[in-house]
């Protein structure tokens, strides 16, 4: 379940080499690049908007996107570093047209109910509502919180990927934790209940 | 504190539920038909001509020509007022009035030239705006 969908098939030879063909004029050659970073861009769109029609949408326009950058690409960093950071614009100015969610945070519903420990269903619900409240954040919060998460938590890999230094980023993330903790303190509470105050709960309902 | 722990993902005895919320994301396949939507895109962009460069060469005897007849206007109106004021019976209202009147074809040019100027800057930022840039 861990995301490391950012690192998955990367082949920086063999992004090397179909990188050389696509700037020779080889469009065929693209079709590999696709191939190996479809993946990691549609996971990528995906927490931009968690919306999988419009996910593969944005992943496919930033490919696009990527393909006419190519050409006048100087390969001054990673191929990775380089696509992740034109996907981010791409998404980042989606979004900025069409928002996945108009709702500010402070207007998301915290789940009511406490998960019942073997209620799944219950607690996937519960986990959404924390996931879709982050498309909640402000952009400048939200953003540092999505990239972080996808890119296994590797803060290095996401301030690249934003452009941004890693102090800055760091942070955003805590000032973003804050937003989230504060927007569902029971969430934060729930580890440190014991069945019989859940019992208790339920009764005093 | 670090991250890890501030965001309580790094596994231990009492994890922050919202960071191992987040990282436990799920993770999408993409759809059958990707690669071949993104590859047919690719080759149809591929297949559309390049733009038209500007033709620089062509434009610049226009540009030479903008440049003579600005330079003219200012020519005569300074010319104008110069002579102007070596006149010792003008007055200052006679005076502001035959500058005024040779600069009033300048200025008709000027204003052209700044909503010509403006619509393109518009024209620009909603094509930037709509994707088409």
């Amino acid at each position: 379940m861990t995301s490391t969908i950012s690192r998955t098939k990367e082949n920086p030879d063999q992004d090397a080499a179909d990188v050389a063909r696509v700037q020779a004029g080889d469009t065929a050659a693209f079709a590999g690049i696709v191939s190996r970073w479809q993946g990691p861009l549609v996971n990528m769109a995906w927490r931009y908007c968690r919306d999988r029609s419009r996910a593969e949408e944005m992943a496919q326009e930033a490919f696009v996107r990527a393909w006419r950058g190519l050409k006048g690409w100087r390969q001054e960093s990673a191929f990775s570093t380089w696509l992740f950071a034109l996907a981010a614009n791409v998404f980042r100015s989606e979004l900025k047209r069409f928002p996945a969610v108009n709702l500010p945070i402070e207007e998301i519903a915290e789940p009511a109910t406490a998960a019942k420990q073997h209620d799944v269903l219950e607690g996937r619900r519960r986990e959404e509502v924390v996931r879709r409240a982050v498309l909640a954040l402000p952009l400048r919060y939200r953003e540092p919180v999505i990239l972080y998460y996808f890119h296994d938590m590797d803060l290095g890999l996401a301030a690249r990927t934003m452009g941004m230094p890693e102090g800055t980023l760091k942070a955003r993330l805590a000032r973003a934790r804050d937003l989230l903790r504060r927007r569902f303190p029971h969430l934060n509470e729930a580890p440190h209940r014991g069945p019989e105050s859940t019992k208790r709960e339920e009764v005093s309902r | 504190m670090s991250l890890d722990k501030q965001f309580g993902v790094g596994g231990g005895s009492n994890p922050d539920p919202i960071g191992r919320i987040l990282a436990s994301d799920e993770t999408l396949m993409p759809s059958s038909g990707f690669l071949a939507e993104v590859m047919g895109r690719v080759k149809e962009e591929a297949a559309v001509p390049a733009p038209i460069p500007f033709p620089w060469k062509r434009a610049v005897p226009g540009f030479v020509l903008v440049l003579c007849v600005f330079g003219w206007i200012l020519y005569k109106a300074v010319r104008t007022a110069v002579l102007d004021t070596q006149r010792f019976e003008l007055t200052l209202p006679h005076l502001s009035t035959a500058v005024g009147s040779a600069l009033a074809p300048a200025a008709w040019v000027v204003l052209a030239l700044a909503v010509s100027l403006l619509s393109w800057v518009c024209a620009g930022r909603m094509a930037r705006g709509s994707g088409l840039l």
